[in-house]
């Protein structure tokens, strides 16, 4: 997978504009059907992007100092941003190389730590709870994105994402992979936060748990790398297990994709509209039951099918 | 009625052989209601044979009858729900030091009415196991009881200094998590605190009435007979009707009026309507708690037809302003009849399907299956009122204990569950909804014709005592009237349902976790206001406009014009 620097640049800028400008959008979107599915009119189309420059253009208040603190937002933003770049999108990924897999899950979960520890030093009891109930979702749904990738590993011999798309362009699908895929997509409704999941806010319980201290630009860029994410785990998926038709021609390849991962998220906004909250050691077990599957998904790999 | 004046006979009887000298029956009172004055030393063994005789404890009515019987009375209020019987132990205390023996121990279910009575008249319960202030704030000064007839209504005292709230401690170990005094899904103030030991809550604390505004104060010192229904329906912003009914019919049994079957029909329908759209605001809170939003917006959408035929009926969405002493105000049209039925229908079909959705769906079970569970023991125990009562196999409804209204003519089912958690008040409501609807539409088949209101002649006399329940859908209303002079009540006492119920609530979240106490509190369906007699307001718009007497006219005969439709 060897691409010109300078087209690598490109794409690489072009995944994170898509990132940056096009995840709002995603979620204006998934707004608009929790609406329909309410019976409700709904805010227009573009009400997060609204949302993110009243939030930008406020006040920066802080209930604590201390550099982790400070840095939490954009450290947030930063490694969502960063993660765009080693994610797919109608072409192999932009900053892609030889063991990018391995840096890709430890990337995902940076912008969930920077939340935790942001939780841990605002010093609200709810932000407390909020972050150990964020711990708790992240060590129950990062091994299933875990054994997802790693499925698509062992099945395409390679620790390339950009390899593991390749392969399963040409080689169409397999067992194996549409067990990974599900439970990718799985994972993916935790991991934006939604319904039945979005157990370390819970408005109703803990109000917003780690965020409840933030306001003004540090809570757009939280609110930023989390509508940014879900539209990346959306490619993620899309691409890397369901890259079907991969035409080669890398516009249209890119539009393909980007209305795919809308489709994906408007059925997570559908689960989201239609599921009331579980608990924390229901969602773990949940997901626990998920990994499982999915180990099940490697021995299919490690069979060959 | 000869049943359940032999029945008043037995229970006489039962307690005269129990605490012997000391007991004496009040002459006068409604035939549903046995009146005994006990001795302040045999209060405690008469309560003891009462439970024996599986009485139920309603409320305690303080009474500053110094100018009466120159001394304070407490008047214990119980219900014999089989028996049909309401009994009132009627205890009197020393007028310069007044105390009374605490019941609490006896019945857990008294804890906050003792209090109350100590807080707002000044007779302290003695062996009360928690005497902390309930009721009054913590700045108020000691000393002065509001209830007490020589307390002007009108009078602020200056705040006290140095003074706090007392908190409860802790277990060690545990840490405390704040919910309220503001918090999102309580939609009026009250304040929690949750020992929480990680994710588990190991014991919590109370502190309400912070809505307290003296209600029953304005009723007993400024108000007038007819005057007090208005105020009684500003007790609550949903159940509105409950309350005046309930008023009202304390005064009619007092004053011995008997009421026009057509007004009692109208009631009745009334009633069952706002117990409709009581129970669907319900439905949708409870989805809200749980993050289940779609339930929220469907059933206050279908909810919404209901509201506009109650403006239509009465003229306003709620607050309808129709009780009065002797029957109503307004008479339902003919005109109407077929559109409640036309609406009902609609709000049933829509019920059914939302309720066949409810009992499919598995996370809904995950999270209110076993969650919050109040046992009928403990039901008992405390005095549970109303579907939690009955969620918990205790099968109480005041409908069919107490018959009002047209109720012993069209009476209600009685929904019972018996596992006493949040899955099962919800199965409860649900039936009851739909039971409601079919009252509706029996009253309105079975209406008869004739006058609403019987002209009140005769002055109102005096020193009568009247006890009237309302079944509102959050469970039993109390209202008490003790009638006096001046054209209005000598004291009026209110006991919403959430008052017992809220009680209950310490034992239902111990051990739960932290992401069920939202919804254990809301499955009882609280109504803050309610408990602290006063008036909800509730604002919905977040812009404001002042409208002008002229605009609010013209804005009013418009919506009339298009027959309530928006």
């Amino acid at each position: 997978m060897t691409t010109a620097p300078l087209l690598a640049l490109a794409l690489a800028l072009l995944n994170v504009a898509v990132a940056l400008l096009l995840s709002p959008l995603a979620e204006g979107v998934m707004r608009k059907l929790k609406a329909i599915v309410h019976s409700r009119q709904g805010p227009p189309l573009t009400q997060p992007y609204l949302d993110l420059l009243k939030l930008l253009g406020k006040e920066d208040l802080r209930t604590t100092g201390g550099l982790p603190y400070a840095l939490a937002p954009a450290l947030s933003l930063g490694s969502v941003l960063l993660l765009a770049t080693l994610v797919p999108l109608g072409a192999a990924p932009p900053l892609g190389f030889a063991g990018d897999l391995i840096v890709l899950i430890y990337v995902a979960a940076t912008s969930a730590v920077a939340l935790i520890l942001t939780a841990f030093a605002s010093g609200s009891p709810y932000a407390a709870i909020g972050g150990s109930r964020e711990m708790m979702m992240l060590l129950s749904v990062e091994p299933v994105l875990a054994v997802a990738l790693v499925v698509g590993a062992v099945k395409a011999g390679t620790l390339s994402v950009g390899g593991i798309l390749a392969w399963n362009a040409e080689h169409g699908p397999t067992i194996s992979m549409a067990i990974a895929a599900v439970a990718l997509f799985l994972a993916l409704q935790a991991q934006a936060g939604k319904l039945p999941f979005d157990i370390p806010e819970a408005d109703q319980e803990i109000m917003g748990g780690p965020l409840i201290e933030q306001s003004g630009p540090r809570l757009a860029l939280f609110r930023w790398a989390l509508w940014a994410k879900q539209l990346i785990f959306a490619l993620l998926l899309v691409q890397v297990f369901v890259p079907w038709p991969h035409l080669g021609i890398v516009p249209l390849d890119v539009v393909l994709t980007l209305v795919k991962a809308l489709l994906v998220l408007v059925l997570v906004g559908v689960i989201d509209a239609v599921n009331p909250r579980l608990r924390i050691e229901q969602a773990m077990g949940y997901y626990m039951r998920v990994a499982l599957s999915a180990l099940a998904g490697l021995a299919f790999a490690v069979i060959g099918m | 009625m000869a049943k359940v004046q032999g029945v008043a006979a037995q229970v006489n009887e039962a307690v005269a052989g129990r605490i012997g000298a000391g007991l004496r029956v009040a002459s006068q009172g409604p035939p549903d209601t046995l009146r005994l004055v006990v001795a302040p030393e045999k209060l405690r063994s008469a309560t003891e044979e009462l439970l024996r005789l599986r009485a139920r404890f309603l409320i305690t009515v303080g009474i500053d009858t110094r100018p009466l019987t120159a001394d304070y009375r407490v008047l214990y209020l119980f219900s014999l729900d089989a028996e049909h019987l309401f009994v009132v132990l009627e205890c009197a205390a020393d007028p310069d030091d007044p105390h009374v023996d605490s019941i609490t121990s006896l019945v857990p279910g008294a804890n906050w009415a003792e209090r109350e009575c100590r807080d707002a008249v000044g007779v302290t319960p003695d062996g009360h196991p928690d005497p902390r202030r309930l009721l009054l704030a913590d700045d108020w000064p000691e000393g002065l009881f509001p209830l007490r007839r020589d307390f002007p209504y009108d009078y602020r005292p200056p705040a006290a200094g140095g003074v706090a709230p007392v908190p409860k401690q802790p277990p060690e170990g545990a840490s405390v998590l704040p919910i309220g005094p503001f918090f999102p899904v309580l939609e009026e103030p009250s304040y929690w605190r949750l020992f929480v030991e990680g994710e588990t809550v190991v014991g919590c604390d109370y502190r309400g009435f912070y809505n307290h505004r003296g209600i029953e104060k304005l009723g007993e010192s400024v108000l007038t007979y007819n005057e007090i229904p208005y105020l009684a329906e500003r007790i609550c912003g949903i159940c509105g009707f409950i309350h005046s009914t309930a008023y009202c019919q304390a005064v009619e049994k007092a004053a011995g009026i008997e009421v026009p079957r057509r007004a009692r029909y109208i009631r009745s329908i009334m009633l069952e309507l706002e117990r409709v759209h009581s129970h669907l605001l319900w439905l949708g809170i409870a989805g809200h708690i749980l993050g289940f939003d779609t339930v929220l917006m469907q059933t206050w959408r279908m909810r919404e037809p209901v509201m506009w035929l109650a403006e239509e009926i009465s003229g306003n969405r709620k607050t309808y302003g129709m009780n009065t002493i002797g029957g109503l105000r307004r008479d339902l049209p003919a005109a109407v009849v077929p559109k409640v039925l036309k609406v009902v229908d609609e709000v049933e079909r829509e019920s059914v399907a939302v309720r066949d959705a409810i009992v499919g769906d598995t996370t809904l079970l995950a999270r209110t299956k076993n969650v919050g569970v109040l046992t009928g023991e403990w039901a008992r125990q405390v005095c549970v009122v109303g579907p939690p009562a009955r969620a918990s196999g205790v099968p109480i409804d005041a409908r069919l204990d107490h018959p009002y209204a047209a109720y012993d003519e069209v009476p209600p089912r009685l929904c019972t569950q018996q596992a006493g958690d949040t899955w099962s008040r919800l199965l409860v409501r649900v039936e009851e909804l739909l039971d409601s609807i079919r009252q509706v539409r029996e009253g309105l088949a079975r209406l008869p014709d004739g006058e609403v209101l019987v002209e009140v002649v005769d002055e109102i006399p005096r020193d009568r005592i009247g006890i009237s329940v309302v079944e509102a859908p959050r469970g039993e209303a109390v209202h008490f009237v003790m009638t006096g002079g001046d054209n209005r009540p000598y004291r009026w006492r209110v006991r919403a349902p959430t008052y017992p119920n809220l009680q209950a609530m310490p034992a239902m979240i111990d051990h739960a976790a932290i992401a069920d106490f939202p919804i254990t509190l809301g499955s009882l369906d609280p109504c803050f206001s309610c408990t602290e007699r006063v008036e909800a307001i509730d604002v919905r718009t977040r812009t404001r406009r002042v409208y002008s007497h002229k605009e609010l006219l013209a804005m009013s005969r418009d919506l009339t014009r298009r027959g309530g439709r928006r």
